[in-house]
């Protein structure tokens, strides 16, 4: 299936722009080789999901999102083109996986989503409360368009957060303490779950922290849920953990969603990412 | 708010906008990184803590740890001998015990619990206990009778009254670690169901007579 995705693209290439959406390698491969890199119980406990990776809506919207980053927009009439991921204006191979970074020019560690955000409104000058910025959650969301096309020219490579600026660390490390901080009714904290190899909460096996080969796919968001039928980005992950956990809501692109990205992110540093990925 | 963080907000100016506190001139790299995630929870806006509880009050409150958890986060749940004995003797004084010999309730209400476990989520999907019982989450963790498919964070349950008998003395040591495991497992991961109110007694007992009862598929 990925074959026949890959042959629908020229044709709509002749219509749109040049041809670069479709993932630098395919993630189903890279998820192939990790599986048989290791032995884990969490990455083979769902065959299904295997065999559905090439059929991935998360591919479909992929063009979606190309269209949206180059086409100019806005209040301001211009594309995305000029924004600044980290690795220069424009540069997209690779930045998704050096996220979250420090970025001088807010004096703020930023992950994908708030990164995009910021440029969506200093360049483009989308004001808040504009549907492109303000709805980050869903498939028909221009912002998970995005953030699915950007991510996935880091398809198959290591995940390298810098950790070069002194905020970066502190960042990553205040997420570690997050991660192992219990409270809430339930005494829980995100160890509960992630902090132990090979464990299931009913059937479902649980990825592990320590293990980065387990670590990369449970990180490898944006995703296609299946069970949501919906695109979900790590942000969403997050606030679905905190649910369980019986905690308040998390507020999105605050510094404590970046803080347990730093630390999460960090937590896969050397293996690939798999995005777009496709999960339950 | 923990006693580490009062010096800390106190220490830097917080900027009051209208999407909630954001952080004014605060050097996040000149604070330990305990004291960042407490700072970052608290006063910089990472979570909805005016979000009202099933229990009363708001969600800031459940966010404040109290002294169990503020020891099994700091030693990642190793805690010192002298540690685990404060835990487990304080554990131990918080358990309230039904009057007289304990009675096991009704096997069919606690295979519900165990397998049912809602209660107490907050936004986006709240519970406000009208649909579903709270329910003991039991099965989360636990394998348990064999006709449901359990997790494994906690130990295998099934078969537990069959090999220990319904004499009081096994009765008072399951009710006890099902009201706070702490009681005999300092920094344990299971929710402290009787001594945070997440069961009632008489859940508890229910749930008892599902691990206990000759009856019960968990027995078979």
């Amino acid at each position: 299936m990925m074959r026949t995705f890959l042959a629908a693209v020229p044709l709509v290439a002749v219509m749109v722009q040049p041809v670069s959406a479709a993932p630098v390698q395919d993630p189903a491969e890279v998820l192939q080789a990790l599986i048989e890199s290791t032995d884990s119980l969490y990455l083979t406990q769902s065959e299904q999901n295997l065999m559905m990776m090439p059929d991935n809506p998360a591919l479909w919207s992929m063009e979606e999102g190309e269209k949206l980053f180059r086409t100019p927009r806005g209040p301001n009439n211009v594309s995305l083109e000029a924004c600044d991921l980290g690795k220069g204006p424009g540069v997209l191979e690779g930045a998704y996986v050096e996220l979250p970074r420090y970025f001088a020019d807010t004096r703020k560690v930023m992950d994908l989503e708030t990164r995009l955000v910021h440029c969506m409104k200093t360049l483009q000058g989308f004001p808040d409360n504009d549907p492109a910025v303000k709805n980050r959650h869903g498939s028909d969301s221009d912002q998970m368009r995005l953030q699915n096309y950007i991510a996935a020219q880091s398809n198959g490579m290591p995940w390298n957060t810098p950790m070069d600026h002194p905020l970066e660390k502190a960042m990553r490390d205040a997420g570690e303490a997050v991660f192992n901080r219990r409270s809430g009714p339930f005494d829980f904290n995100c160890a509960s779950c992630h902090g132990e190899e090979g464990k299931r909460i009913r059937a479902s096996v649980l990825p592990y922290a320590a293990n980065p080969k387990e670590w990369t796919k449970a990180i490898s968001w944006p995703a296609f849920r299946v069970g949501q039928e919906h695109l979900r980005s790590s942000q969403h992950r997050l606030s679905e953990c905190f649910w369980q956990m019986r905690y308040p809501a998390i507020v999105g692109g605050s510094d404590l969603s970046i803080a347990l990205l730093s630390f999460w992110t960090d937590k896969a540093r050397g293996e690939p990412a798999i995005v777009p990925d496709l999960k339950r | 708010m923990s006693k580490k963080t009062i010096p800390v907000t106190a220490a830097f100016a917080t900027l009051m906008l209208a999407s909630g506190f954001i952080a004014a001139d605060v050097d996040y790299t000149k604070l330990s990184p305990a004291e960042l995630a407490e700072y970052l929870i608290f006063d910089a806006g990472g979570f909805n803590l005016d979000e009202k509880m099933q229990e009363g009050g708001t969600a800031k409150q459940r966010l404040v740890q109290d002294e169990l958890q503020k020891v099994c986060s700091a030693t990642r749940n190793q805690p010192s001998p002298e540690q685990a004995a404060k835990i487990m003797a304080d554990a131990k004084a918080s358990i309230q015990y039904p009057e007289g010999d304990i009675k096991l309730g009704d096997w069919k209400k606690g295979r519900e619990l165990a397998w049912s476990g809602f209660g107490y989520r907050l936004s986006p999907k709240y519970d406000d206990h009208s649909k579903d019982q709270v329910g003991g989450n039991c099965y989360n963790c636990h394998q348990i009778a064999t006709d449901r498919q359990g997790g494994t964070i906690g130990p295998s349950l099934t078969g537990y009254g069959k090999t220990r008998g319904t004499g009081q003395e096994a009765l008072r040591l399951t009710y006890g670690i099902i009201y706070n495991a702490h009681s005999m497992f300092p920094c344990t991961r299971m929710p402290r169901q009787g001594a945070k109110g997440l069961l009632t007694q008489d859940e508890i007992l229910d749930v008892m007579a599902y691990l206990f009862d000759p009856e019960s598929p968990v027995n078979q």
